[in-house]
């Protein structure tokens, strides 16, 4: 081997290894073979075969063969669909609420992303391949949200955030941003009308924000320029970024007049990019929802947690999904999470959805809330390999997920999994500590030291 | 509340002091502290001069805090007082590369009348890059003593504060007569804890706060530039928070980010990619999974030195189902992966050292021994705590080995010094010699069987800043263990108060309990670890956040 050729071994020796430190998240390879396959956006095909390669869906059709190395699963009498999709959850986060100010569009949930939290795991039992961790609903505007994909086992954040997923922001109306400011803390927002205040305020000072930073660098690039650099604020260029079509809101809202409010405010300021969450007085909007946003992410049922919640439906999502709004169902729980698909047939039962308007409220409606809707939330080729396998017909009470996939690896398998799905042992705790109200409604988790009474604490649920 | 109390007691105590010692002595030396001589001589001891370095007879000569010679055939003057090391063992004094000993946290500043939460004051939102821990230092605290027990003899001390307490200093941990400073503002304290009921509240505040006062320090540096030289331009807003953090932005000085696992260390990661400080992370506990990620960073590492507590495997009962069994062995094996982590880190080729923020020094050689046990070398062992230490904070010229030139730091022991049976004999610092007194080690072999009795009722003694004070210690066996309570001093004021002992433990013949104190609303642990020797007692008594003192008891034979 002459010099240069090895130069050229060497740098190709060193790049290899580069990539190899610098992994790409693991991507794997599957053939499901003779399963019911529910795409969502295609139809039910039985007895069909989906192939995963290299983390992307190659092939669905009949009597797929395996490429070589590739394991083959029998999903004979089993039923394969499109791994689910949470549009509204808090796992994963080791903090949930930046409280301490009416906005803190700054702060960002993939800094305190935790890839060791078994909440991943509960919720790939239940089939969730992707969920939308979000900042709570303390703030008018919350911070950014990280979409994330569960893949169990990961010590690196970075491997269970989607990278290729847009940039999200969490919003809050109503009761919790005046509670935690206004009553709690005697500042703007004390009521509804200071929430929009916030709003239209907080978009000016951004506009403001942008067009001096625009002004400074076009002066700055003339010669012999003494232009000053404006301050810098994150907060205002994440304001920015929203009303340039970066972002896409998600907004936690209860009634009709407040998402009615949302609606003419991003009207006014140009932003398309919205969805509602929560949103339990959306039958009373529907048709304005429908033409003016990118849907709404519904609970199925939950209601009367607090006085802002007492007018509301079960038929909420129906409704919404019969005006032709994007609709999702989604958890805001650690419990719900692991049972999305007995959510999404509460839709059968109030509002008769047929099984592919119920399963696209758990698959491809929040694939597209969560602009993700090219990559997952369908069984397509060319589609990322995330696919869940029931036993049971998910609408049906009797489903039981049995292996989840993310990008064609395992993750879960009911049979083979060991009992302790556990990634992190305390050295020094014989019993973990468990605490039987932590999972559930963490939308207003570590807003704590911002009330001072106890009745404050006692409503902070939601 | 309560720490104001101790304070209080404190102080007082330094007065009674100050004016016997004006009374008793000599107007040469009102002090009566000034050493006959400054030049020392240490004979014929095993001198390990460096980590690795082969330990070899010599005699060391020290004079004015300086090593003037290391050597077989050294002249000793005739004014060096002479320490006889023939069994002695000589090392280079360990160095505290991240630490908090003697250093006092000041009071939060009081919320102005229009505080707003949402946009606090930097002083009282816990950014305070201009505070300096020489202004929170106080070589007399028993903290400083403690770490020089234990062989340290010098310190990086870092301000206590919010999530940038302040700028570090260099002191050595010697004479109280002195300001030990070796160096100020060594680097930049930060972490990640939020402000309590303000912003940044939480970690993802903070980060983005973090973001904020850096990228602001830069902008604020390149409108000082441009106001300078040019007319026509605005006068720049200066304040004290960019003004600190300019020598960070120019990277003249590092970050020491405090990181407690692996989470934490990619947070802080994070952070300094984005912004590109230099960085150093200490008090690491958890970072097994990150090993290669700080291989490749430059940071510098310093773990906290300190293992976890093996009371979790200890209390496993035999009677289990097998569910729990296989629970308990998972424990076990986490305890063992962390003690060998340090090992792992040693033989992936990150030169770390060690902080003692939040450990105890007292239990540092038992650390220390643990982790060779699991896996460390020796000589990674020791470099961690001279060599290694003395490159990150930028000592390595001084400090760090036995060499002729560098500050006289020394650690004489009577054996080697990971032995377990080796104590520290003298601890010289900065040409000062502290001396230690060495206790016979009994022999009653290995584990619990050979364990001394010590239940009973004890009377017992201690000596705080406070005063002494004293009380009962009644121990009972029960089953396999131990139960049991002390009296003490109402801290509330008057009488007595008493709590029950937890985690009463016994090994060969030293007796180990905790106890829970209130006082002012708060509890504050205390912990208690003595050997014991027919019917007496003597050991240490260290509560969290004043450091150790020593206690004595007697057991009433009945």
């Amino acid at each position: 081997m002459n010099m240069k050729k090895r130069h050229i071994f060497l740098a190709l020796l060193l790049s290899l290894s580069l990539n190899f430190s610098w992994a790409q998240t693991p991507k794997g390879s599957v053939l499901i073979k003779n399963g019911t396959v529910l795409t969502v956006t295609n139809g039910t095909y039985e007895n069909t075969d989906v192939l995963i390669q290299d983390g992307i869906i190659k092939k669905i059709g009949q009597n797929l063969s395996a490429p070589s190395g590739v394991t083959t699963i029998d999903a004979t009498g089993k039923y394969v669909m499109p791994g689910i999709i949470d549009a509204h959850s808090h796992v994963a986060l080791d903090v949930v609420n930046e409280a301490t100010s009416p906005i803190v569009a700054e702060v960002r949930m993939k800094d305190v992303v935790n890839p060791f939290e078994i909440g991943i795991y509960r919720a790939l039992a239940g089939g969730v391949t992707i969920s939308h961790a979000m900042h709570g609903s303390a703030n008018v505007v919350g911070g950014q949200n990280a979409t994330l994909k569960h893949r169990w086992g990961m010590d690196d954040p970075a491997e269970i955030i989607m990278q290729d997923a847009p940039r999200t922001i969490k919003f809050a109306l109503g009761e919790n941003p005046t509670r935690v400011h206004g009553r709690g803390n005697g500042q703007q927002p004390r009521s509804r009308m200071g929430v929009e205040a916030i709003l239209r305020n907080g978009f000016n000072e951004a506009l403001q924000y942008k067009k001096a930073w625009e002004d400074y660098n076009k002066a700055k690039s003339q010669k012999g320029s003494t232009a000053i650099a404006p301050i810098y604020n994150e907060r205002l260029q994440t304001l920015a970024d929203i009303l340039d079509g970066k972002i896409i809101i998600h907004c936690h809202s209860y009634r009709a007049d407040e998402i009615y409010m949302l609606i003419n405010v991003a009207r006014d300021f140009g932003i398309k990019k919205l969805v509602f969450q929560h949103t339990n007085e959306g039958f009373k909007v529907a048709p304005e929802i429908a033409e003016y946003t990118m849907g709404a992410s519904v609970f199925a049922d939950w209601w009367a947690y607090k006085f802002e919640v007492y007018y509301s439906t079960a038929f909420n999502a129906a409704i919404l999904q019969k005006n032709g709004a994007i609709t999702s169902i989604n958890s805001d729980s650690a419990e719900l999470i692991r049972h999305l698909y007995h959510e999404a047939a509460k839709t059968q039962r109030y509002g008769g959805l047929t099984d592919e308007e119920a399963l696209a409220m758990i698959t491809i409606n929040p694939a597209k809330q969560l602009g993700i809707e090219d990559k997952v939330g369908s069984l397509e080729e060319g589609k990322q390999g995330d696919v869940v396998i029931f036993e049971g017909h998910p609408l049906s009470s009797y489903a039981i997920p049995q292996m989840t996939f993310v990008d064609g690896i395992k993750y879960f398998d009911i049979k083979e999994d060991a009992d302790d799905q556990r990634q992190r042992i305390s050295p020094t705790e014989a019993v973990e500590p468990i605490l039987l109200s932590e999972e559930d409604h963490r939308c207003m988790q570590d807003t704590e030291h911002l009330f001072e009474t106890a009745s404050a604490l006692f409503q902070m649920n939601q | 509340m309560r720490k104001t109390l101790w304070k209080a007691s404190l102080f007082g105590l330094f007065m009674m002091g100050f004016f016997s010692g004006v009374s008793v002595h000599a107007q040469s030396d009102p002090t009566g502290k000034k050493s006959i001589t400054n030049t020392y001589a240490i004979t014929n001891a095993m001198v390990h001069s460096s980590p690795g370095a082969e330990g070899k007879k010599a005699s060391i000569l020290i004079k004015d805090g300086v090593i003037l010679g290391v050597g077989e055939n050294l002249s000793i003057p005739a004014e060096a007082k002479v320490i006889a090391g023939d069994s002695l063992h000589v090392y280079a004094g360990f160095i505290d590369a991240a630490s908090r000993a003697g250093i006092t946290r000041p009071e939060d500043p009081e919320r102005p009348k229009d505080f707003v939460y949402s946009s606090p004051p930097d002083e009282i939102a816990g950014i305070t890059p201009w505070r300096s821990a020489v202004d929170q230092f106080d070589i007399e605290s028993s903290q400083v003593n403690d770490l020089r027990k234990a062989g340290f003899t010098m310190a990086h001390v870092l301000p206590d504060g919010g999530m940038i307490p302040g700028k570090g200093a260099l002191v050595v941990l010697g004479d109280s007569e002195s300001t030990n400073v070796l160096k100020t503002n060594t680097a930049l304290a930060a972490n990640l804890n939020g402000a309590r009921g303000m912003y940044p509240g939480t970690t993802v505040g903070v980060m983005a706060k973090f973001r904020d006062v850096y990228q602001n320090t830069k902008l604020t540096k390149e409108r000082m530039a441009l106001f300078a030289s040019n007319n026509g331009v605005s006068r720049p807003e200066i304040n004290p928070t960019y003004t600190a953090m300019s020598e960070v932005v120019d990277r003249a000085i590092p970050v020491f980010f405090e990181v407690e696992d692996d989470l934490e260390v990619r947070r802080a990661l994070s952070l300094q990619k984005e912004l590109g400080f230099q960085l150093v992370l200490f008090g690491l506990e958890e970072y097994e999974s990150v090993i290669d990620v700080l291989k490749g960073s430059g940071a510098g590492v310093l773990l906290k030195l300190q293992i976890p507590d093996d009371k979790a495997i200890k209390n496993q009962k035999e009677d289990v189902s097998d569910a729990v069994k296989a629970q308990y062995e998972r424990v076990k094996e986490a305890y063992d992966k962390t003690i060998a982590q340090a090992g792992k880190l040693a033989a992936a080729g990150v030169p770390f050292a060690f902080s003692t923020i939040g450990a105890k020094p007292n239990d540092a050689m038992k650390a220390m021994q643990t982790m060779i046990e699991s896996g460390l070398t020796e000589k990674d062992a020791l470099a961690a705590l001279t060599t290694n230490a003395a490159n990150i904070i930028g000592a390595s010229r001084i400090a760090g080995t036995v060499e002729n030139g560098k500050l006289a730091n020394l650690v004489l022991s009577t054996g080697p010094i990971f032995d377990a049976e080796s104590q520290i004999k003298h601890v010289i610092v900065d040409g000062k010699v502290f001396d230690y007194e060495i206790k016979a080690k009994k022999k009653n072999g290995n584990g619990d069987t050979a364990s001394v009795e010590v239940a009973g009722n004890w009377e017992y003694k201690s000596e705080t800043p406070a005063g002494s004070s004293g009380g009962t210690i009644t121990i009972q066996k029960n089953g396999n263990g131990y139960e049991g309570t002390i009296t003490y001093d109402d801290p509330a004021g008057s009488g007595k108060a008493s709590s029950t002992l937890s985690d009463i433990a016994v090994s060969g013949s030293t007796l180990s309990f905790v106890f829970e104190v209130n006082a002012g609303g708060m509890s504050i642990a205390v912990d208690v670890s003595g050997d014991v020797s027919g019917n007496t007692m003597d050991g240490s008594m260290n509560i969290s956040q004043f450091g150790s003192f020593p206690i004595s008891a007697t057991r009433n034979p009945n």
